[in-house]
């Protein structure tokens, strides 16, 4: 009896999913015809991105990919315009700052709504900026030089600050400074955000938000400020694809409009395809090789220098980051302020990198130098792997290792210098268009030990850099200088391989118009912008 | 029966509670900072503190475990460092996407290994046996990830047949929104009358779980052979064959009954092994189930992610194997539970 009815069991099960497999099988070819009816492709944009699209969905909050799509649900009072190095009126309409650069007044956009259909006006601004500022988490670190912010009328906006600060260029961030409807976000609260809900300004609402599937679709916001007149898209599609051949293939074949992250053999093999656009844009990241300062040899200087001259820098821009680089020139990148041409550039030279060794009591090299990168990155291991090759002409046997992140960084803060590696690889970016960063949470002294992986120790380089730090809003010439003066010291001390300025490389479709990067905004399209054309 | 299962089901939480230590002790050894991941690399160290603080992992490991442990018995087992959302609640966002896959493969994996065994069985050593083989162990063999990329190439890119990825188009999605019951799209579309639903997620289920099934098949086949030609040489088959009974009466009746059992215990170790260990399979069809949420979680060392999935894992190995045992008492009455 039981036998009986297991096997009329497994029978069913069987037949239904021959039913259903036969019919798969059958009917496939009729696929596409059958499709149902769907919203028109010139309608739909569709963003493919190679990890998750959100992980922080509070604002306050954010400092991961979400940047992506928030800065199409949210706005901020400016927008840092790469092209000109000024910021552009978004939520601001005009802003006013005092001689001294301690008091900032902003214009605050009439006529603006949420998405919730509450106005937009100064308190707005004053409890998001707060709001982001007290949680202590994301961005928040970028309102520390805020005092005060006041409410002059219903819009206009006033930031007192503890020391002069390039605000302007922190309230155009593309994280920490969104704006958000204080009346929903309050009544709804935090967990409220986090099931996939925002209270923005920006072109885009959210629709429907599959958090399992990382799959989020926005839509139209029918008030916006700007208006829709003109091309634009009335939804936008972001997906997550983690393989990046799958990738490739969706986007060859039109299922996607944009992607990132793809190998750069896969590019330069795309390169041909006249559906497919390539974008390429000198990017604000930069990666460098942080030598650990306070370790055996590499305590003498010449030993430092002697490695900045053994790496092969146009070998590792052509042969590993196929042209899509620049070498660095200094630590702050090509098209950032700050940045300065005329800074000395190491370049390979062999015999100048023995005749330093020679100096230093090295001769004949008998150094072990262990160099760790990021397992996984094949743009930091090819890159090692060409320095290991020439440090091996001049005796010094160089192990590229790659780990976890986590255990890259773990073994950086080793108690003990000796215990902590020689080289570490990694790469850095600013969080908002501001150089300061590279130089002070990279280079300056810092106990205990956080991003500053060279263990740099030197206090006329800090007071330099504080300097500037404190001058950047009033002074922005006096602040240029003292990083210059600051990056020429981290030169001549050979902190650092200063390796490459990296590129964008975007892959698109060529029907997919009106995107620009801005490299202030890493991997964001601002969809707004866009519009199909020509398929 | 009853004192039996009591008896297993007591045994695995046993097991359970053994597996969640280990992965626990194991996830907290290696050298990584659940703090610092929790508020990303570019935090202060400021941050990184106040983090540390409220994950309560500046507690002796010991603390930390004690308040895991309890945490797990009240069904609250952490929130996710990488994902900043409730453990559980991942798990189960990502589980049906899983049984949907692994479902689809074991049915095809029952459709063709069974039959193909049987075949290979009764005509030993003919053509439809060396074929069997070949097909088997070639399914055994190939990279599953080779493999999907091949069926992506063949059937989305050069015949336009099926989709490339994913458990539905998003236009479908938006068009025709579903009703979810279980999770599993195909069901609930069937179930809720979602036509176009229905076909979209069998045309995104087809390509994955034939990859997945085809190492199911490999197994399945040569099992179901063996485990049959075993069977049929015994006195019982002889006598029954002597009594004139019909061939297809005593392979399929007498024979492969007897000899179904080891193929059971195959399929259900594959069923549990393929809740987590598709995560190949999952990365390359974007198919958000568990093993792809296992291996993001391993990636970035979120070890509340990890505990998590490994003593589902656990739970999934432990209860597949006593339906197993089940199964193969009602199979055989010689078999008893006791």
């Amino acid at each position: 009896m039981h036998f009986r009815r297991y096997w009329a069991g497994m029978l069913c099960v069987t037949l239904a999913g021959a039913l259903a497999l036969g019919a798969l099988a059958g009917c496939a070819k009729k696929a596409a015809p059958a499709a149902p009816p769907a919203p028109s492709k010139a309608e739909v944009a569709t963003y493919v991105n190679n990890s998750e699209i959100i992980v922080f969905w509070d604002p306050s909050e954010s400092g991961s990919n979400e940047i992506i799509a928030l800065n199409n649900i949210y706005e901020t009072l400016l927008y840092y315009n790469s092209g000109t190095g000024e910021c552009d009126p978004v939520l601001a309409t005009s802003f006013q700052v005092s001689p001294d650069g301690k008091t900032w007044t902003f214009d605050i956009r009439k006529g603006v709504k949420f998405h919730c259909g509450h106005a937009m006006d100064a308190n707005a601004v004053k409890y998001s900026i707060e709001r982001t500022k007290n949680g202590g988490k994301g961005a928040s670190w970028l309102w520390d030089p805020v005092e005060a912010i006041s409410v002059l009328d219903p819009y206009k906006v006033e930031f007192k600050l503890k020391f002069s600060s390039p605000l302007d260029v922190a309230l155009a961030a593309g994280y920490g400074a969104h704006i958000m409807c204080p009346v929903c976000t309050e009544a709804k609260g935090h967990d409220y955000l986090l099931q996939g809900h925002a209270f923005g300004t920006g072109p885009y609402m959210i629709e429907s938000w599959k958090q399992a599937e990382q799959e989020l679709v926005l839509t139209r916001f029918p008030d916006y400020w700007r208006g829709w007149q003109g091309k634009h898209f009335d939804k936008v599609v972001f997906k997550t694809v983690p393989e990046a051949a799958t990738r490739r293939q969706i986007l060859e074949a039109g299922q996607a409009d944009f992607t990132e992250m793809l190998p750069y053999e896969m590019v330069k093999a795309m390169e041909g395809n006249p559906k497919i656009h390539i974008e390429v844009t000198p990017s604000y990241q930069n990666m460098l090789g942080l030598i650990n300062t306070q370790k055996g040899a590499l305590k003498d200087k010449r030993v430092r220098q002697a490695i900045c001259y053994a790496v092969p820098y146009s070998d590792i821009i052509q042969h590993v980051m196929y042209g899509y680089a620049e070498q660095s020139k200094g630590v702050i990148p090509h098209g950032l302020w700050g940045h300065d041409e005329n800074l000395f550039q190491y370049s390979l030279d062999l015999d100048k990198a023995r005749a330093l060794l020679k100096e230093a009591g090295y001769g004949n090299g008998g150094l072990n130098l262990v160099m760790t990168y990021v397992a996984g990155d094949e743009n930091e291991r090819r890159a090692g792997e060409l320095v290991k090759a020439k440090l091996a002409e001049l005796g010094i046997n160089l192990e590229v290792r790659g780990m976890p992140w986590e255990a890259q960084w773990d073994l950086a803060k080793a108690p003990k210098p000796e215990d902590r590696q020689d080289i570490f690889v990694f790469y850095w970016w600013p969080d908002n268009a501001n150089p300061q960063s590279y130089l002070s949470r990279v280079f300056m002294w810092q106990e205990p030990i956080h991003f500053n992986l060279s263990y740099y120790k030197n206090p006329a380089f800090d007071a330099l850099v504080q300097e500037g730090i404190e001058w950047a809003g009033a002074d922005r010439a006096r602040t240029i200088e003292c990083y210059r003066k600051a990056q020429e010291m981290i030169i001549e001390d050979a902190a650092a391989i200063f390796f490459f300025d990296q590129s964008y490389v975007r892959p698109m479709r060529a029907s997919f118009k009106g995107f620009k990067d801005n490299p202030a905004y890493p991997n964001v399209v601002f969809f707004y912008n866009t519009y199909r054309e020509g398929e | 029966m009853q004192r039996f299962i009591t008896r297993r089901l007591a045994l695995t939480l046993l097991v359970l509670w053994g597996t969640a230590t280990i992965a626990f002790v194991l996830a907290r050894v290696v050298p990584s900072d659940p703090a610092a991941r929790w508020v990303g690399p570019r935090a202060t160290l400021e941050q990184v503190e106040q983090a540390r603080k409220e994950l309560g992992l500046d507690q002796p490991l010991y603390v930390q475990y004690y308040r895991y442990m309890r945490g797990l018995l009240r069904g609250d087992w952490g929130v996710s460092i990488r994902t900043h959302q409730p453990v559980i609640q991942d798990m189960l966002g990502h589980l049906p996407a899983s049984l949907e896959l692994v479902l689809a493969s074991m049915i095809l994996a029952l459709l063709v290994g069974i039959p193909l065994g049987v075949a290979s069985a009764i005509k030993k050593d003919r053509a439809v046996d060396h074929l069997g083989r070949v097909l088997s162990i070639g399914a055994v063999s190939l990279p599953p990830f080779w493999l999907a990329m091949i069926l992506q190439l063949v059937f989305f890119k050069w015949l336009g047949l099926l989709p490339l990825g994913r458990r539905l188009e998003t236009a479908v999605r938006l068009a025709h929104p579903l009703r979810e019951i279980t999770g599993l799209y195909s069901l609930d579309a069937l179930v809720t009358g979602n036509w176009p639903v229905l076909w979209d997620s069998l045309l995104h289920l087809a390509l994955p779980a034939v990859t997945l099934a085809s190492y199911t098949i490999g197994v399945v086949t040569r099992m179901t052979r063996s485990s049959l030609l075993e069977v049929l040489n015994e006195d019982y088959i002889r006598a029954a064959r002597s009594y004139g009974l019909p061939e297809r009466v005593v392979v399929l009746r007498y024979a492969l009954k007897n000899a179904i059992a080891p193929t059971v215990t195959v399929l259900a170790l594959c069923l549990a092994y393929s809740l987590v260990g598709t995560f190949v399979i999952e990365a390359v069809f974007a198919w958000p189930g568990l093993g792809y949420y296992m291996a993001q979680s391993v990636i970035a060392v979120d070890y509340t992610a990890i505990i998590g999935c490994t003593v589902l894992v656990a739970a999934a190995y432990a209860l597949l194997n006593l339906g197993v045992d089940i199964v193969h008492a009602l199979l055989d009455p010689r078999i008893s539970l006791g």
